[in-house]
């Protein structure tokens, strides 16, 4: 076999048995990650003397998880406040260091102010495996439709596996260059689709009479980010136009995770991060494949690390092995807890409405937002984005709305209607905040 | 660093783009391509204030990697940090973050959809930019509404493949006369490489009206 044919990127890693993960793990938190973080980090110091403890205290995985404290958003945000710190303290090292550092790039800010995190990458990611899985080999052409404030780390791997990258906005405006250098280049890998963007494709596919079959024929793999897809958006991108995805999340800020070609799950690597499923409202672990909250740990990050940070995504976790023969674990992401809205005593998340908007014609692109001024509430409120060109008249489709919404989560929901183009402006490029409070 | 490399780099380092009244060209670059700019432009970032340890804001969309890459690269061989936005309305409330945060020595690809966006916030553009000491504009509509708006912002333009940049005097945007030559035709200027490039430019149209006003100086007008 040439190395070209070859499954796995690094094979000694991505099947590397679970004990040794494991060996891994522990040298490389409890021997090195801990001690170095509390001697350097000002949050994680301020955080666990409250709690009573050191690094010395900390001596086994036991340990770890009975006594390390959790660190979340708030408590990050708390100290940049407090101690006018733009980088919350986290850093272990002085930002000024260029010859360590060359960059600081900055969070997406969904939530709030972007947080600052400096750069100290050289070259490839540990996303050459996933590159290497989408298909894209040595002398492709790889598009990457992201944003400059990811920095180079992206662009650096896709040269990792041999690739080349086009590059290309995430933006609507520039659809039609996507869809033009998808021709002319023939591209083997994509590296961002999500759901404005497939929306955007969608509408110029519409308006320019363009096949995006035949335009986007070449992709062997194309990753879907930024938040879930809906049905309706995976049966147009996968049986209209042809296109593999694989869904594509961060897990925890320390990292991201990849579906394979089994579709059954992302796997995180092991190697590079320690992530715990969580009961949502304790500290209680669930069970493997039960619905709990992501607690990330990192096992790579010397820079800003963070350990036991409750990230508010529910998800649903798995170490079984996958049938791509892979060893690491796999997470399935189900939401964020923090978009959870309980109505009457019934919890209803933006997962469980997506279908439901989806199948009504005009708001088939699946924008919209769950309005709420706290988690319980009376009524559930939705914001949702229409097609102004649709026939429908606008009371008609608030009704198909309400009644969808109502058959799917059993509750009749307060509908206010607005143009696509208002939530996208709520942005970033490759999604909307799901819920408001207003 | 932690994960390795395909044995066989490849010789295309990316396909970026040159955008003509409207119009894209593919313009695939090479690595020595991006190191050769970022070695041009770290003096002329060095004339704008930037000094060893302080940082410069690149804004700019990724489509327009070969124009904005060099900026970062000359950032380090200065001894600089570098930062990145987007140069879109949505993403102008980061670089008021990153102003806020990073405290810029000079922030460069500033636009007329960047300041609408911080309009658009409710920020005055003059406030959130009005403490970096170098703001390089990239459009004309950028660079008039910050004049007007009481400060001394510099022009960028893109001459191609590469970038001219005035520097403190504001005399005009300055290129690299070893390495492009630059010359009016009808009123536009048209850029080839002196020196080798993976893409060979011969007199290409870049779409700016101007005039050469010295060797590796350019006056650009109205909406160039």
């Amino acid at each position: 076999m040439s190395s070209t044919e070859r499954r796995y990127f690094s094979p000694e890693i991505e099947t590397m048995p679970r004990s040794e993960i494991a060996a891994r793990r522990d040298e490389r938190l409890l021997g090195d990650l801990l001690p170095w973080a509390y001697q350097r980090s000002a949050l994680i110091r301020e955080t666990w003397d409250a709690a009573g403890i050191t690094a010395d205290d900390v001596q086994s995985m036991d340990d770890f998880r009975e006594k390390v404290p959790f660190i979340d958003k708030d408590a990050i945000r708390a100290f940049r406040d407090r101690h006018r710190d733009p980088y919350g303290g986290m850093l272990c090292l002085d930002p000024k260091m260029t010859e360590i550092f060359s960059a600081i790039f900055s969070t997406s800010g969904t939530t709030g102010d972007p947080t600052p995190a400096p750069y100290a990458g050289r070259g490839p990611s540990m996303l050459v495996r996933e590159f290497w899985e989408l298909g894209a080999r040595p002398r492709d052409h790889f598009t990457y439709c992201l944003f400059t404030f990811r920095g180079p780390g992206i662009h650096d791997t896709i040269r990792g596996v041999g690739a080349t990258p086009v590059f290309v906005d995430h933006q609507p405006t520039d659809v039609p260059q996507l869809v033009r250098f998808s021709r002319e280049l023939r591209p083997t890998a994509w590296y961002n689709l999500s759901g404005p963007l497939v929306l955007a494709l969608e509408q110029h596919a519409a308006r320019a009479n363009v096949d995006l079959a035949e335009a986007f024929s070449s992709y062997r793999g194309v990753t879907f980010a930024g938040e879930p897809i809906g049905p309706r958006a995976r049966r147009l991108v996968e049986d209209g136009w042809g296109l593999e995805l694989f869904l594509h999340t961060g897990v925890g800020d320390v990292g991201a995770a990849t579906e394979c070609r089994e579709h059954d799950g992302c796997h995180f690597w092991e190697d590079t991060c320690y992530l715990e499923s969580l009961d949502p409202d304790g500290a209680e672990p669930v069970g493997d494949g039960e619905r709990g909250e992501l607690v990330s740990t990192t096992l790579l990050d010397k820079i800003a690390p963070l350990f036991r940070y409750r990230s508010d995504d529910l998800v649903r976790i798995t170490h079984e092995q996958c049938a791509c023969g892979r060893t690491h674990g796999r997470v399935w992401p189900l939401g964020r807890k923090g978009d959870e809205v309980v109505v009457d005593g019934r919890s209803v998340l933006p997962g469980d409405l997506w279908e439901a908007v989806e199948r009504v014609p005009e708001t088939s692109a699946g924008l919209f937002q769950v309005i709420r001024a706290g988690r319980e509430v009376d009524r559930l409120r939705l914001r949702v984005g229409y097609a102004t060109d649709g026939t429908g008249g606008v009371a008609d489709v608030r009704t198909r709305v309400t009644e969808s919404v109502h058959e799917a989560v059993g509750i009749e929901p307060e509908v206010e209607l607005v143009a696509h183009e208002v939530l996208l402006r709520q942005g970033p490029p490759h999604k909307i905040p799901r819920v408001a409070k207003q | 660093m932690f994960a390795k490399r395909y044995e066989d780099p490849p010789e295309v380092w990316g396909v970026s783009r040159i955008v003509v009244d409207g119009d894209v060209t593919p313009w695939p670059v090479a690595q020595a391509d991006i190191e050769d700019e970022a070695e041009s432009l770290a003096p002329r970032l060095a004339a704008l204030g930037l000094e060893p340890g302080g940082l410069v804001l690149v804004v700019a969309m990724l489509s327009q990697a070969a124009h904005a890459v060099p900026f970062e690269r000359a950032a380090g061989k200065r001894g600089a940090l570098y930062s990145s936005a987007d140069a879109t309305p949505f993403d102008a409330f980061r670089v008021a973050a990153l102003v806020r945060q990073l405290e810029p020595q000079v922030v460069v690809g500033i636009t007329g959809g960047v300041l609408d966006g911080l309009v658009d916030a409710g920020r005055e553009p003059a406030e959130v930019l009005g403490s970096v000491p170098a703001v390089v504009a990239a459009d004309y509509d950028a660079h008039a509404r910050l004049r007007a708006a009481g400060l001394a912002p510099r022009r960028s333009v893109q001459l191609g493949p590469t970038t001219a940049i005035e520097g403190l005097d504001q005399n005009g945007p300055v290129y690299d006369a070893t390495r492009w030559s630059v010359e009016e035709v009808d009123g536009e200027l048209v850029v080839s490489n002196l020196v080798p490039r993976l893409t060979e430019a011969r007199q290409l149209r870049t779409g700016v009206r101007g005039r050469v006003v010295e060797e590796g100086r350019v006056s650009v007008s109205g909406s160039g």
